[in-house]
This record gives structure tokens, sequence and C-alpha cells, in this order.
């Protein structure tokens, strides 16, 4: 511990800590612009200077560390008249004007520095040398003119995502923030997650969806969790009148700190298919509009006389972005009341089958979770672009390679990550397990392997290496890997065979590396825990109903579903299903209703309702509760038992 | 004591800051019992008296000679200069035009707008004022107060004027500084 006295008050922090952390321990304010909590101390703007006793200079207490003894003073004359001079310099560096900036009144942290010390004008004049705007990007306008050069995006387009497509070009007051090497934003390595605009303090990145739409001061935020994929960060969100505003990423949440990706924060505002308003019910050849009693008269009118046939019966297909409740009660609607064969998710556990029977053959869960992939210093990615899908996990890899992570890919397919990783291992149309049991076999074969308890022998090894199809001085790269790393992981996505994945938990075992699994939709783990997770295969099925939640279908499943002899969708927004339906019913989107749901990691959680759905539409689950109704059929509330009535991959917690 | 005396006029602006003025309804009242109003461009009197005023409250920036002159009468003019609202303040949105130089404004303005037809020309009537750079108040003449905004709320104005007519110089912060 340091001891130092600031502002007169005695104050005792941990060896390290910044003079600014020092100051806010006890409870003083001290200004800064370019600081973040979440990024590295960069001491770019200079408005946190304090005065420090013995020292030439006024100091950045941001970057400095505090030592005993150390006298600092944040109050005085000297100190206030210096950050004026700072704000006046930074105000007229570039063109910032307030009356007709997105950000001003409130949600600008320059504007506000400026009224926090009393500010009326500033005595210089602008830049006035018109700088760059770039609105290129679809979601993000680039607004060097009221740039402060703090270099916050910057940082968090490195250290938070690790994408470095944000920089600077030229020095002094020529200095440009630019992507990539000076490209058009839109054009750019940018992958839309938004951090850049989330950390920016003045308008300088602009979310160009919320942009004018409400300050700070005026919406309604709700912490949330996001539904677009298994990983569940969580998100706040912006409400102004039932209208969305902004999403963003919740700073506090332990999964993502902060990081979200483009599906949570701009996806939803972006949304541009129709919405489902009213019922719909065929009636010659046509889908015209109806009521609720008269849609669900129609299902049911079809549905009464399948009940209870296994064979050409009913067929339920739900989305896994559906909340674990509806999920719940769908799955006990069709298996247990339909006895149909043929109830699973639009996704076909394809992410979750395998996975879910191998941990209930070896008795026990054998996935790590994000903290592991969040400390990985090397991972081994098996055919999961995590540049396209699941993006934030992807971030926690891509952040770690500038501090020495390895990345390897394993993928038959093209993989963005590529361009991050240390090596690529091709092999066949698939992976296959002689590929990883080569991994294995090589890992065995080096010096790590040689304090193994029951080494297979020589030949085994050589004829594992063999069969693996990849070449000796790869695998023994990949195993040197893995083993000269202190956190390995293995992450995979879907479809994996059940060797395979096999091979995956003999090679973790071996080498001591994690497995993450990446799971697919949001609630893919519980839709595979209540047995949701085969292929969709109709063979005679006289009704299928598809409950699409907030997604949208699959070519695959169009093509699969077209041909169903009765549709029913349920979904909130229309497709091209919803338009070949015989019977549409029109749901809430995600952010609409409230439910649990369980993440990649098992980490059940509750995603608020943060709009008011249109009039006319109907949560799921609402939905399924009338219709068990009009069958007379009870769905009880014990989502949580059936959660855990077998061993899933991961540990189910909360 | 006399009540003090006050004028106002408008510059480069959009005459929203004296629409804000107004804005402090039956509170105007109080500020005439205290003041005693010599000219403004919504009375009748346009100029400040020859031989002084007390107060001079000018709203926009300059961007032009006649703007110039009305600035430099009312700087002669009275002790206490306020520059009233952001044009008056840094420029504000007329400001814009400084990035593109004088003889594309005039063009865009003149000639090229979607609404003018062929016979579109720049004025060129030695008799009209010439049109410069558009500039704060204090890059003129000295200012004495600020008053920010686009346009200062009411409030704050009014705060401004019964301080003023009291003889104060108003210290604006806080509430009357950013409305949020």
């Amino acid at each position: 511990m340091t001891k130092l006295i600031i502002n007169n008050k005695p104050v005792e922090v941990i060896d390290g800590t910044s003079v600014l952390n020092a100051a806010r321990s006890a409870g003083i304010e001290v200004p800064t612009l370019c600081e973040h909590p979440h990024l590295t101390p960069y001491g770019g703007c200079r408005l946190c200077l304090v005065e420090v006793e013995g020292a030439r200079t006024l100091q950045p207490s941001c970057t400095l560390p505090v030592t005993e003894g150390m006298v600092v003073r944040t109050d005085t004359d000297k100190v206030l008249a210096a950050r004026k001079f700072i704000l006046t310099l930074i105000f007229s560096e570039r063109n910032h004007f307030c009356p007709f900036c997105q950000v001003s009144g409130g949600d600008c942290e320059l504007q506000n520095a400026a009224y926090r010390e009393g500010m009326t004008h500033w005595p210089l004049q602008p830049n006035w040398q018109p700088f760059p705007v770039d609105a290129s990007h679809p979601y993000i306008v680039m607004e060097n003119n009221r740039c402060i050069l703090c270099r916050r995006c910057v940082r968090a387009c490195g250290e938070l995502i690790g994408n470095f497509t944000l920089g600077f070009e030229e020095r002094g007051a020529r200095s440009l923030l630019v992507a990539d090497l000076g490209v058009p934003l839109g054009v750019s390595s940018c992958i839309s997650c938004g951090s850049c605009v989330q950390v920016c303090p003045t308008g300088a990145m602009i979310d160009r969806w919320s942009a004018y739409r409400g300050r700070e001061t005026q919406v309604d935020k709700t912490e949330s969790i996001c539904t677009g994929c298994s990983v569940g960060c969580g998100i706040n969100v912006l409400v102004r009148d039932n209208n969305l505003v902004r999403i963003e990423g919740t700073w506090d949440a332990k999964l993502n700190e902060g990081v979200i990706c483009k599906v949570g924060r701009f996806e939803p505002l972006a949304e541009e298919r129709n919405r489902l308003l009213t019922p719909l019910v065929r009636k010659d050849g046509k889908l015209k509009a109806a009521t609720w009693e008269e849609a669900f008269s129609a299902i049911q009118a079809k549905l009464a006389p399948l009940a209870g046939s296994v064979d050409k019966g009913v067929a339920g297909i739900v989305s896994t972005g559906l909340s674990i409740e509806s999920l719940y009660s769908f799955k006990k609607l069709f298996s247990d009341h339909f006895k149909s064969n043929m109830v699973t998710t639009l996704e076909e556990g394809d992410y979750t089958s395998q996975g879910s029977l191998l941990a209930q053959e070896m008795g026990k869960s054998f996935e790590g979770n994000a903290v592991d992939l969040q400390k990985a210093d090397c991972v081994v990615v098996f055919g999961v672009d995590l540049v396209k899908e699941h993006e934030v996990l992807g971030f926690f890899v891509k952040r770690n390679i500038p501090n020495g992570a390895k990345v390897v890919i394993v993928d038959p397919a093209s993989n963005s990550l590529e361009y991050f990783a240390e090596m690529t291992l091709k092999s066949g149309k698939t992976i296959d397990a002689n590929l990883i049991k080569g991994i294995t076999a090589a890992f065995i074969d080096s010096e790590a392997g040689k304090n193994l308890a029951k080494a297979p022998s020589e030949s085994s090894i050589k004829e594992a290496i063999a069969k693996s199809g990849a070449s000796e001085v790869d695998l023994k790269k990949v195993a040197a890997l893995i083993s000269g790393s202190e956190h390995p992981v293995l992450v995979y996505g879907k479809s994996l065979s059940a060797e395979t994945l096999k091979a995956l938990v003999q090679l973790s075992d071996i080498t001591g590396a994690k497995i993450v699994g990446t799971k697919g939709g949001a609630n893919s783990l519980a839709a595979s825990q209540f047995g949701l997770n085969s292929p969709v295969k109709l063979n005679g099925h006289q009704l299928v109903y598809a409950a699409l939640g907030s997604e949208d279908p699959s070519q695959h499943i169009i093509q699969l579903l077209e041909k169903a002899p009765f549709l029913v969708v349920q979904a909130a927004f229309s497709s091209a299903l919803s338009a070949r339906a015989d019977v549409v019913l029109p749901s809430q989107s995600w952010l609409e209703q409230e439910g649990m749901y369980v993440n990649f990691e098992g980490k059940i959680q509750k995603g608020f309702k943060t709009l008011t759905g249109p009039e006319g539409t109907k949560s799921d689950e609402e939905i399924f509760a009338v219709l068990a109704s009009k069958i007379n059929f009870k769905v009880d509330a014990d989502w949580k038992k059936s959660l855990r009535e077998k061993v899933a991959q991961v540990i189910i917690q909360g | 004591m006399a009540k003090p005396k006050v004028s106002s006029d408008w510059m480069a602006g959009c005459s929203g800051c004296h629409m804000s003025l107004l804005d402090m309804d039956e509170r105007i009242a109080a500020v005439l019992e205290l003041v005693d109003l010599r000219s403004s461009p919504i009375t009748d009197l346009k100029h400040p008296d020859e031989t002084g005023v007390d107060v001079g409250i000018l709203e926009g920036g300059i961007n032009n000679t006649s703007n110039e002159a009305v600035a430099l009468m009312m700087r002669k003019r009275s002790k206490i200069l306020v520059a009233l609202g952001d044009c008056a303040v840094f420029g504000g949105v007329p400001a814009m035009r400084n990035f593109f130089t004088i003889e594309e404004s005039l063009r865009r303005a003149y000639i090229e707008t979607e609404s003018t037809d062929s016979s579109g020309k720049i004025p060129d009537d030695p008799e009209l004022c010439v049109p410069t750079r558009v500039r704060a108040l204090q890059e003129v003449v000295p200012v004495d107060v600020f008053v920010p905004g686009c346009p200062p709320d009411a409030d704050t104005i009014f705060f401004a004027l019964s301080e003023l007519a009291q003889g104060r110089i108003p210290v604006i912060k806080d509430q009357n500084l950013s409305w949020q």
C-alpha cells in the first residue's frame, strides 16, 4: 500500500494505482476526457492535470502512479486555470459547433467538462479548416471535425476488440482518425461492433441510427441481455416513448464488459423486415387478416384430429432465440400433448446434439466458460468463424493476440479468423477425428508428453500422425503451440461428428486445454436440454407449426417447410415462410418480451422487456398459453428441473 | 439610482435569441420596471442613444460590413456589452459558411440554388454591404458578458437581465449555462 495526501486528505491505495484513481477513491473528482476505465491510460488530453509538490510542472494524474508521501492538489488556481486553457485549446483545435451536434446538451463529455469549469465561451476561434466526414459506413459516421484526438476509439478497437481498424495518420494539428490505411470506414476492415461509438467522448464517432433521437436524460435505460446468439452479452437498451433509441454494451456485465457486436448494437435499429401486426388466415388461397380467435380456431380445427398420432401428425419447429419458458411450453405442447415425433429447433441441434450425447455418455460436463477464453494464450478454433458468428467470443480471442496469444484455425472452409491466426490446418471436407488424434499424438510425442502416465506406443503415435491427413510438421507445430501455452483453449462450433468431438475431449484431457463450445442461438443449450435438437425431417406430417421468434428462416428451412400440407407460422417479422403459411400468428420481437436464457457457458440470465409490442401482437409465451388453454392442456412451470434432467456439456448455473 | 439604459440589436443570427427574450412572458414587464429599454430591433427606436447606454446586447455573429458597423456602434455607445447567444459568442450556425470561400457561398445562394432560374445573379450594387468571413463578436470588439445558448433559455436571459438591471455582472453557470 502507498500513502499519499490529496487536497490535504490522507489517502491509502494499492501500489501502482494512478493518482487519478487514488483521488477518485477518496471521493475527489478530477475531470477527464481521454481516460476510460476499461482502456489503458493514455495521458492525451491533459485535462486531469494536478499539482504535485516538488514536481516542476503540472502532472497528468491518469498516467502518474502514486508514490509514498506524495502531496497532490487538484483544486489550486493553477490547476483550474490549466483546465480552462486545455479546454480552450481542445475546442479551438477542431470545429466544435454544439448547436448542431447530435450529442450536445448532455451526452458530450467535452461540453460537459466545459460546463463543469463554468466556461461561457472560449477566447480562441475554431480551426475553420474543414476536416473530412466519413459517412460511408452503414451504422457509423466518423466526424473528424469533432475529434479531440483522445484515441479512445483507437484503444477500444485494439484493446477490447483486437481488430485494429482505427488509427491515426499524420502528426500534431494534422492528426487524422482513419480506418486501416486511410480507406473509407465502410470498406475498411471494420466489423461494425460500434465500440468506438460507445467510448467516443464527443460527437466524432456517431451512431447514425440514434442521432437526434433522444439524449441520455430523455431516454429510459433498461439493462437486459442480447439474444442474438448464445453468448448472452449484457446490454443497455435506451428507449424513448417506446421507440428504440440505441443499444449499448453494459460495462458492468461480467461476461462482455461493455463489448457487444453489431447483432446486438445496430441490427435491431436497422431492422428492415416488415412486422407482422395481425393474425392471418389463408382463405381461398390468399392470406387474409383475421382475429386471434379465428386464427386459433383454424389451427385447432386442423390440430384436433391429429393430436396423439405419432406418424403423419404434427411437427413443431421453434427458434432457439425464444425464452426458456417459451421453449418449455413448446416442448410440452408438441412432444407431450400432441405426441409429435418431430419437435426441434430451426438450428436442428447442429451445435448441441453431439455435445449433449457425449456429456451424457461421460456422465459429466466437459466444457469451460468465457473466462477460460478471455485468459487463453493459445486458442485452437475448430470449424467456427468467430468473426461472422458469436463475434464477442472472437473479440475475446483477438484482443489477446497482441499480448502473445496464438490462434490456430482448423477449418475445411475459409475462416475470417485466419488473418489473425498463427497457422491454419485444412483437411478434407469436414473436421476429421483423425486430424485431432494426430494433434494429440504429436503432443504426446513432444517434450510435454513425456510426463504422461500411460503413453501409447511409438508405433501407434506414428500411425495416428500418418492417418491424420496433415503433415507431421504442422501437427508438431500445433502441439508445440498448445504445450507452450499456460491457458490453451479448444473452441468448437457446429457439425462435429460424435467421433471428432470425442477426439477433441481426449485432446483436452491430455493437453489440459479447456473446451469451449459456442452453441448456436440464445437458448441453444436450453433447447438441447429439452431434447429439441434433432434434424428436421418431414415425412407425411400433416401440420407444421413453426415458431420463428425474431429469426429469419434459412433457405434450407424454407425449402423443407414450404411443402408442408398445413403450415402455421408464429413470428414477429414477415418472411418467405410467413408468406407461404396457412395461418400466421404475429408474435413480439425479442426486445418486447421478457424471459430466461441460458448462455453458452451454462449461465442462466434474464432478458427484460424493453419495448411494448405493437397492438395486436402477443408474446410467444402468451400464444403458447392460449393454444394450450384452447386444447385444455396445462403446461407446468417447472422448466428449471427439466433443464437439468440430463447432464449438459457445460454446467448449468443459476 | 436611475434605471439602467439598455439597447439591443441583432446581426448575423436568426433572431431566435430575441424570440427567447420575449419567451420570458410576463417577467418581461418586471424587467421593464427595472430598466429603460432605449432601442431594439423589435421596438420603434433602432439605435442606441448617441449619449450612450449602460448595457448593449448583441445577437448574432458578424458576417458583413454592416454587422461590423452595428457592433462598433454598440460597443462605442454602451458601458457593458453582452454577447447574446451562440452566434454572438462564437459564430454559431452562420459560421458554417466559413468552411467555404465567400465566392462559393454567394454562388450557391444566388445562382445554384434549386429554386433559382437561369437569371440568377450575385447582387453587386455598390450601396450594399460587403460580405466577410463570419466572426464572433469578441473578434471584432471587446465583450464583457457572454450568454451562450442556441438560443439561451428565457430563464437565462431573465437572470442575465435582472442581474444587469441591478448593477451586477451576471455569472452564467450551472442551470443557466447548460439546459439538460
